[in-house]
Protein backbone atom coordinates (compact mmCIF):
# COMPACT_ATOMS: atom_id res chain seq x y z
CA UNK A 1 0.00 0.00 0.00
CA UNK A 2 1.34 3.12 -1.07
CA UNK A 3 0.02 5.57 1.73
CA UNK A 4 -0.12 3.46 4.65
CA UNK A 5 0.56 4.52 8.06
CA UNK A 6 3.28 2.94 10.27
CA UNK A 7 3.57 2.12 14.04
CA UNK A 8 6.82 0.81 14.77
CA UNK A 9 6.57 -2.99 17.35
CA UNK A 10 9.51 -3.81 19.47
CA UNK A 11 11.12 -6.58 18.66
CA UNK A 12 12.14 -8.47 21.98
CA UNK A 13 15.56 -10.47 20.79
CA UNK A 14 15.78 -13.67 21.67
CA UNK A 15 18.99 -14.39 23.28
CA UNK A 16 21.34 -17.30 22.61
CA UNK A 17 23.67 -16.86 25.09
CA UNK A 18 23.42 -19.26 27.84
CA UNK A 19 23.63 -16.60 30.51
CA UNK A 20 20.70 -13.84 29.34
CA UNK A 21 22.04 -11.68 32.88
CA UNK A 22 25.47 -11.33 30.92
CA UNK A 23 23.83 -10.23 27.58
CA UNK A 24 24.29 -6.14 26.12
CA UNK A 25 21.17 -6.19 24.35
CA UNK A 26 18.72 -5.42 27.64
CA UNK A 27 20.63 -2.31 27.80
CA UNK A 28 20.54 -1.06 23.87
CA UNK A 29 17.04 0.14 22.41
CA UNK A 30 15.94 -3.04 20.38
CA UNK A 31 15.06 -2.70 16.33
CA UNK A 32 11.63 -2.12 15.60
CA UNK A 33 9.04 -3.16 13.17
CA UNK A 34 6.88 -2.16 11.09
CA UNK A 35 2.89 -3.79 11.50
CA UNK A 36 3.41 -5.41 8.45
CA UNK A 37 6.53 -7.27 9.16
CA UNK A 38 6.79 -10.58 10.68
CA UNK A 39 8.75 -10.82 13.80
CA UNK A 40 9.32 -14.41 13.51
CA UNK A 41 10.94 -13.77 10.45
CA UNK A 42 13.47 -11.61 11.80
CA UNK A 43 14.14 -13.39 14.88
CA UNK A 44 15.11 -16.53 12.88
CA UNK A 45 17.21 -14.20 10.60
CA UNK A 46 19.19 -13.27 13.83
CA UNK A 47 19.29 -16.81 15.06
CA UNK A 48 21.01 -18.02 11.61
CA UNK A 49 23.36 -15.71 11.60
CA UNK A 50 24.39 -16.19 15.49
CA UNK A 51 24.16 -20.11 14.74
CA UNK A 52 27.53 -19.24 12.20
CA UNK A 53 29.75 -18.61 15.24
CA UNK A 54 31.18 -20.60 17.33
CA UNK A 55 30.10 -20.03 21.17
CA UNK A 56 29.58 -16.29 20.57
CA UNK A 57 30.12 -13.25 22.97
CA UNK A 58 27.75 -11.09 24.35
CA UNK A 59 29.63 -8.28 22.54
CA UNK A 60 29.65 -10.56 19.16
CA UNK A 61 25.50 -10.74 19.83
CA UNK A 62 25.29 -7.47 20.50
CA UNK A 63 27.03 -7.20 16.84
CA UNK A 64 25.32 -9.54 14.86
CA UNK A 65 21.58 -8.13 16.40
CA UNK A 66 22.91 -4.57 14.65
CA UNK A 67 24.09 -6.91 11.08
CA UNK A 68 20.66 -8.48 11.18
CA UNK A 69 19.16 -5.10 11.21
CA UNK A 70 21.31 -3.74 8.51
CA UNK A 71 19.73 -6.79 6.47
CA UNK A 72 16.26 -5.99 7.70
CA UNK A 73 17.02 -2.54 6.12
CA UNK A 74 18.14 -3.71 3.05
CA UNK A 75 14.66 -5.22 2.60
CA UNK A 76 13.05 -2.32 3.43
CA UNK A 77 14.84 -0.69 1.07
CA UNK A 78 14.38 -2.86 -1.83
CA UNK A 79 10.75 -2.89 -1.44
CA UNK A 80 10.78 0.96 -1.40
CA UNK A 81 12.34 0.96 -4.90
CA UNK A 82 9.22 -0.77 -6.27
CA UNK A 83 6.55 1.59 -4.29
CA UNK A 84 8.50 4.06 -6.12
CA UNK A 85 7.91 3.11 -9.64
CA UNK A 86 4.07 2.52 -8.36
CA UNK A 87 4.09 6.30 -6.99
CA UNK A 88 5.43 7.70 -10.55
CA UNK A 89 3.14 5.53 -12.42
CA UNK A 90 -0.09 6.46 -10.47
CA UNK A 91 1.02 10.12 -10.74
CA UNK A 92 1.47 10.04 -14.49
CA UNK A 93 -1.51 8.11 -15.46
CA UNK A 94 -3.65 10.79 -12.78
CA UNK A 95 -2.19 13.18 -15.62
CA UNK A 96 -2.35 11.00 -18.54
CA UNK A 97 -6.05 10.88 -20.50
CA UNK A 98 -7.87 13.38 -21.72
CA UNK A 99 -10.32 14.40 -18.22
CA UNK A 100 -6.84 14.49 -16.27
CA UNK A 101 -8.17 16.97 -14.02
CA UNK A 102 -10.87 14.95 -12.63
CA UNK A 103 -8.75 11.90 -12.03
CA UNK A 104 -8.33 11.88 -7.87
CA UNK A 105 -4.43 10.80 -7.67
CA UNK A 106 -5.49 8.86 -4.64
CA UNK A 107 -7.84 6.96 -6.35
CA UNK A 108 -5.45 6.32 -9.15
CA UNK A 109 -2.49 5.62 -6.76
CA UNK A 110 -4.85 2.59 -5.09
CA UNK A 111 -6.58 1.29 -8.29
CA UNK A 112 -3.27 0.62 -9.98
CA UNK A 113 -1.63 -0.84 -6.76
CA UNK A 114 -4.09 -3.77 -7.02
CA UNK A 115 -3.90 -3.79 -10.62
CA UNK A 116 -0.39 -4.39 -10.49
CA UNK A 117 -0.74 -7.09 -7.58
CA UNK A 118 -3.74 -9.04 -9.79
CA UNK A 119 -5.87 -7.82 -6.70
CA UNK A 120 -8.44 -5.53 -8.77
CA UNK A 121 -11.42 -5.99 -9.34
CA UNK A 122 -12.99 -5.80 -13.01
CA UNK A 123 -14.31 -2.10 -12.96
CA UNK A 124 -10.73 -1.14 -12.12
CA UNK A 125 -9.04 -3.26 -14.18
CA UNK A 126 -11.47 -2.01 -17.23
CA UNK A 127 -10.50 2.06 -15.67
CA UNK A 128 -6.99 1.37 -15.76
CA UNK A 129 -7.26 -0.21 -19.35
CA UNK A 130 -9.44 2.97 -20.26
CA UNK A 131 -6.56 5.47 -18.96
CA UNK A 132 -4.23 3.31 -20.65
CA UNK A 133 -5.64 3.27 -23.77
CA UNK A 134 -6.62 7.32 -23.75
CA UNK A 135 -2.76 8.48 -22.72
CA UNK A 136 -1.85 5.92 -25.41
CA UNK A 137 0.52 3.93 -23.47
CA UNK A 138 1.18 0.30 -22.34
CA UNK A 139 2.46 -0.70 -18.93
CA UNK A 140 5.34 -1.24 -20.17
CA UNK A 141 5.62 2.21 -21.15
CA UNK A 142 3.98 3.77 -18.02
CA UNK A 143 6.99 1.74 -16.45
CA UNK A 144 9.70 3.48 -18.09
CA UNK A 145 8.70 6.86 -17.95
CA UNK A 146 7.77 6.05 -14.30
CA UNK A 147 11.38 4.79 -14.08
CA UNK A 148 13.06 8.01 -15.48
CA UNK A 149 10.55 10.62 -13.52
CA UNK A 150 11.39 8.09 -9.89
CA UNK A 151 14.71 8.00 -10.81
CA UNK A 152 16.19 11.12 -8.42
CA UNK A 153 14.38 9.06 -5.67
CA UNK A 154 15.46 5.60 -6.94
CA UNK A 155 19.18 6.70 -7.00
CA UNK A 156 18.55 8.06 -3.36
CA UNK A 157 17.05 4.47 -2.36
CA UNK A 158 20.08 2.89 -3.88
CA UNK A 159 22.18 5.29 -1.75
CA UNK A 160 20.22 3.66 1.75
CA UNK A 161 21.20 -0.03 0.45
CA UNK A 162 24.44 0.82 -0.33
CA UNK A 163 25.39 2.60 2.93
CA UNK A 164 23.62 -0.54 4.74
CA UNK A 165 26.40 -2.82 2.98
CA UNK A 166 29.03 -0.54 4.35
CA UNK A 167 27.55 -0.63 7.83
CA UNK A 168 27.71 -4.81 7.41
CA UNK A 169 31.00 -4.42 6.12
CA UNK A 170 32.20 -2.53 9.68
CA UNK A 171 30.30 -4.58 11.65
CA UNK A 172 31.61 -7.89 10.07
CA UNK A 173 34.70 -6.83 10.48
CA UNK A 174 34.73 -6.16 14.28
CA UNK A 175 32.83 -9.34 14.69
CA UNK A 176 36.19 -11.02 13.13
CA UNK A 177 38.33 -8.83 15.54
CA UNK A 178 36.33 -10.38 18.35
CA UNK A 179 36.36 -13.55 17.50
CA UNK A 180 40.36 -13.53 16.55
CA UNK A 181 40.90 -12.06 19.91
CA UNK A 182 39.01 -14.72 21.58
CA UNK A 183 40.88 -17.49 19.76
CA UNK A 184 44.17 -15.91 20.45
CA UNK A 185 43.85 -15.84 24.08
CA UNK A 186 42.65 -19.47 24.00
CA UNK A 187 46.21 -20.42 22.02
CA UNK A 188 47.76 -18.74 24.49
CA UNK A 189 46.37 -20.60 26.90
CA UNK A 190 47.09 -23.31 25.30
CA UNK A 191 50.75 -22.71 24.96
CA UNK A 192 50.93 -21.53 28.41
CA UNK A 193 49.59 -25.04 30.10
CA UNK A 194 51.83 -26.65 27.15
CA UNK A 195 54.94 -24.73 28.73
CA UNK A 196 53.78 -25.34 32.16
CA UNK A 197 53.35 -29.12 32.22
CA UNK A 198 56.88 -28.99 30.11
CA UNK A 199 58.23 -27.15 33.05
CA UNK A 200 56.88 -29.20 35.56
CA UNK A 201 58.29 -32.57 33.43
CA UNK A 202 61.51 -30.95 33.35
CA UNK A 203 61.32 -30.01 37.17
CA UNK A 204 60.57 -33.90 38.35
CA UNK A 205 63.80 -35.14 35.99
CA UNK A 206 65.97 -32.73 37.46
CA UNK A 207 64.88 -33.78 41.29
CA UNK A 208 65.20 -37.21 39.63
CA UNK A 209 68.91 -36.76 38.70
CA UNK A 210 69.45 -35.54 41.93
CA UNK A 211 68.07 -38.00 44.16
CA UNK A 212 69.87 -40.55 42.29
CA UNK B 1 38.53 19.38 9.30
CA UNK B 2 40.48 22.81 7.74
CA UNK B 3 43.84 22.81 9.72
CA UNK B 4 45.59 25.11 6.91
CA UNK B 5 45.27 28.80 8.92
CA UNK B 6 45.28 30.55 5.40
CA UNK B 7 42.28 28.52 4.13
CA UNK B 8 40.67 29.04 7.58
CA UNK B 9 40.72 32.90 7.17
CA UNK B 10 39.61 32.54 3.55
CA UNK B 11 36.55 30.50 4.82
CA UNK B 12 35.52 32.92 7.42
CA UNK B 13 35.90 35.98 4.90
CA UNK B 14 33.44 33.54 2.80
CA UNK B 15 31.11 32.95 6.01
CA UNK B 16 30.72 36.42 6.61
CA UNK B 17 29.20 37.57 3.41
CA UNK B 18 27.10 34.73 3.51
CA UNK B 19 23.35 36.27 4.14
CA UNK B 20 21.64 32.50 5.07
CA UNK B 21 17.93 31.63 3.55
CA UNK B 22 16.63 34.74 1.73
CA UNK B 23 13.21 33.72 1.30
CA UNK B 24 10.18 33.04 3.90
CA UNK B 25 10.23 29.62 2.84
CA UNK B 26 13.58 28.95 3.30
CA UNK B 27 13.85 30.89 6.78
CA UNK B 28 11.28 28.52 8.00
CA UNK B 29 13.03 25.25 6.27
CA UNK B 30 16.18 26.17 8.32
CA UNK B 31 14.65 27.01 11.31
CA UNK B 32 13.76 23.49 11.59
CA UNK B 33 17.48 22.19 10.78
CA UNK B 34 18.35 21.26 14.33
CA UNK B 35 14.26 20.00 15.33
CA UNK B 36 14.14 17.11 13.32
CA UNK B 37 16.21 13.97 14.61
CA UNK B 38 18.51 15.53 17.53
CA UNK B 39 21.57 13.70 16.29
CA UNK B 40 23.77 16.91 16.18
CA UNK B 41 23.13 17.64 20.25
CA UNK B 42 26.24 16.04 22.01
CA UNK B 43 24.90 13.28 24.04
CA UNK B 44 25.99 12.02 27.63
CA UNK B 45 25.43 8.59 27.78
CA UNK B 46 28.19 8.21 30.91
CA UNK B 47 25.59 9.67 33.02
CA UNK B 48 23.19 6.86 31.87
CA UNK B 49 22.59 3.58 33.98
CA UNK B 50 22.60 1.50 30.21
CA UNK B 51 26.24 3.04 29.76
CA UNK B 52 27.34 2.10 33.33
CA UNK B 53 26.07 -2.00 32.57
CA UNK B 54 27.72 -2.12 29.37
CA UNK B 55 30.73 -1.26 30.62
CA UNK B 56 30.75 -3.78 33.06
CA UNK B 57 29.55 -6.28 30.78
CA UNK B 58 32.39 -5.58 28.56
CA UNK B 59 35.13 -5.29 30.86
CA UNK B 60 33.97 -9.55 31.58
CA UNK B 61 35.42 -9.75 27.87
CA UNK B 62 38.71 -8.79 28.84
CA UNK B 63 38.60 -5.31 27.05
CA UNK B 64 40.93 -2.56 28.92
CA UNK B 65 38.98 0.55 30.81
CA UNK B 66 39.44 2.99 28.15
CA UNK B 67 38.28 0.34 25.16
CA UNK B 68 35.19 -0.80 27.48
CA UNK B 69 34.18 2.90 27.81
CA UNK B 70 34.62 3.69 24.16
CA UNK B 71 32.59 0.86 22.69
CA UNK B 72 30.01 1.64 25.31
CA UNK B 73 29.46 4.49 24.57
CA UNK B 74 29.83 4.09 20.85
CA UNK B 75 27.37 1.30 20.85
CA UNK B 76 24.70 3.74 22.58
CA UNK B 77 25.60 6.30 19.82
CA UNK B 78 24.89 3.69 17.12
CA UNK B 79 21.19 2.76 18.77
CA UNK B 80 20.70 6.55 19.04
CA UNK B 81 20.98 6.60 15.30
CA UNK B 82 19.36 3.65 14.23
CA UNK B 83 16.35 4.80 16.34
CA UNK B 84 16.44 8.25 14.65
CA UNK B 85 16.05 6.78 11.08
CA UNK B 86 13.56 4.15 12.09
CA UNK B 87 11.43 7.69 13.32
CA UNK B 88 12.47 9.30 10.03
CA UNK B 89 11.42 6.68 7.71
CA UNK B 90 8.38 6.23 9.55
CA UNK B 91 6.71 9.88 9.83
CA UNK B 92 7.65 11.65 6.86
CA UNK B 93 6.28 14.98 5.86
CA UNK B 94 2.08 14.58 5.18
CA UNK B 95 1.30 14.42 1.75
CA UNK B 96 -1.21 17.63 1.22
CA UNK B 97 -3.44 16.17 -1.19
CA UNK B 98 -5.63 19.22 -1.41
CA UNK B 99 -2.83 21.54 -2.89
CA UNK B 100 -1.06 18.30 -4.76
CA UNK B 101 -4.26 18.01 -6.89
CA UNK B 102 -6.24 21.53 -7.09
CA UNK B 103 -6.84 22.65 -10.23
CA UNK B 104 -5.15 26.08 -10.08
CA UNK B 105 -6.93 27.48 -13.24
CA UNK B 106 -10.19 26.42 -12.35
CA UNK B 107 -9.68 28.56 -8.96
CA UNK B 108 -9.61 31.48 -10.24
CA UNK B 109 -13.03 33.31 -9.26
CA UNK B 110 -12.29 31.33 -5.57
CA UNK B 111 -9.30 33.40 -5.11
CA UNK B 112 -10.93 36.36 -7.06
CA UNK B 113 -14.14 35.80 -4.11
CA UNK B 114 -10.95 35.17 -1.01
CA UNK B 115 -9.41 38.70 -2.39
CA UNK B 116 -12.38 40.79 -1.88
CA UNK B 117 -16.37 39.99 -1.94
CA UNK B 118 -16.97 43.03 -3.92
CA UNK B 119 -14.39 42.42 -6.37
CA UNK B 120 -10.71 42.59 -7.21
CA UNK B 121 -8.37 44.01 -9.22
CA UNK B 122 -6.99 41.01 -12.08
CA UNK B 123 -3.44 41.52 -11.26
CA UNK B 124 -3.88 40.63 -7.51
CA UNK B 125 -5.96 37.39 -8.39
CA UNK B 126 -3.25 36.34 -10.77
CA UNK B 127 -0.65 36.81 -8.44
CA UNK B 128 -2.36 34.70 -5.82
CA UNK B 129 -2.73 32.13 -8.49
CA UNK B 130 0.65 32.11 -9.24
CA UNK B 131 1.77 31.75 -5.90
CA UNK B 132 -0.47 28.85 -5.35
CA UNK B 133 1.06 27.15 -8.56
CA UNK B 134 4.45 27.69 -6.81
CA UNK B 135 3.66 25.85 -3.64
CA UNK B 136 1.64 23.76 -5.96
CA UNK B 137 4.67 22.80 -7.88
CA UNK B 138 7.03 22.67 -4.80
CA UNK B 139 4.11 20.07 -3.05
CA UNK B 140 4.68 17.97 -6.18
CA UNK B 141 8.04 18.01 -6.54
CA UNK B 142 8.66 16.41 -3.24
CA UNK B 143 6.47 13.62 -4.34
CA UNK B 144 4.72 10.97 -2.39
CA UNK B 145 5.18 9.34 0.83
CA UNK B 146 7.30 6.67 -0.04
CA UNK B 147 9.72 9.51 -2.03
CA UNK B 148 9.47 11.83 1.20
CA UNK B 149 10.43 8.94 3.31
CA UNK B 150 13.48 7.84 1.10
CA UNK B 151 14.78 11.63 0.76
CA UNK B 152 14.27 12.17 4.79
CA UNK B 153 16.08 9.17 5.56
CA UNK B 154 19.07 10.13 2.97
CA UNK B 155 19.99 12.87 4.80
CA UNK B 156 20.60 10.40 7.95
CA UNK B 157 23.55 8.78 5.98
CA UNK B 158 26.50 10.56 6.92
CA UNK B 159 25.22 10.07 11.13
CA UNK B 160 25.03 6.48 10.27
CA UNK B 161 28.32 6.16 8.63
CA UNK B 162 30.06 8.35 11.22
CA UNK B 163 28.17 6.05 14.45
CA UNK B 164 29.53 2.79 12.38
CA UNK B 165 33.09 4.07 12.18
CA UNK B 166 32.76 4.63 15.88
CA UNK B 167 31.65 1.74 16.98
CA UNK B 168 34.15 -0.68 14.44
CA UNK B 169 37.37 1.41 15.34
CA UNK B 170 36.17 1.27 18.75
CA UNK B 171 36.10 -2.24 18.88
CA UNK B 172 38.86 -3.48 16.78
CA UNK B 173 41.34 -1.14 18.52
CA UNK B 174 40.01 -2.34 22.02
Amino acid sequence: MLYNVHFGIYVDVAMPVEDKSKSLLPFLSSPKLLPDESESEFQSGLQSLLSELDNPSSLAVALVSQLNECLWWIRRHTADKELLLHEAMARLLSKAGNHWDTYDNHKVSEALERYLDDRADKDEAVWIDEILAESKLTLSDLRVRAFKDAAKHIKMVDDLIHRQHQTMRHLQRSIDSIDYKSRLIKRMDLELAALESKQSVKGALTLDDKSS
Amino acid sequence: MTTNPRRNLVNRCNALKSTGPRSASGKRASSQNSRKHGLNKTPDFESSSEYRALVDLIAEEGFSAFACADIAASLLNYRRVMDAYYDTYTSPEPVDEFLRDANVKASNPIFSKLLSPSGSEPQDVREMAAFFASMQRQERRKGGPVSRRSADSHKLIRYQRNGIARLSRAVRQG
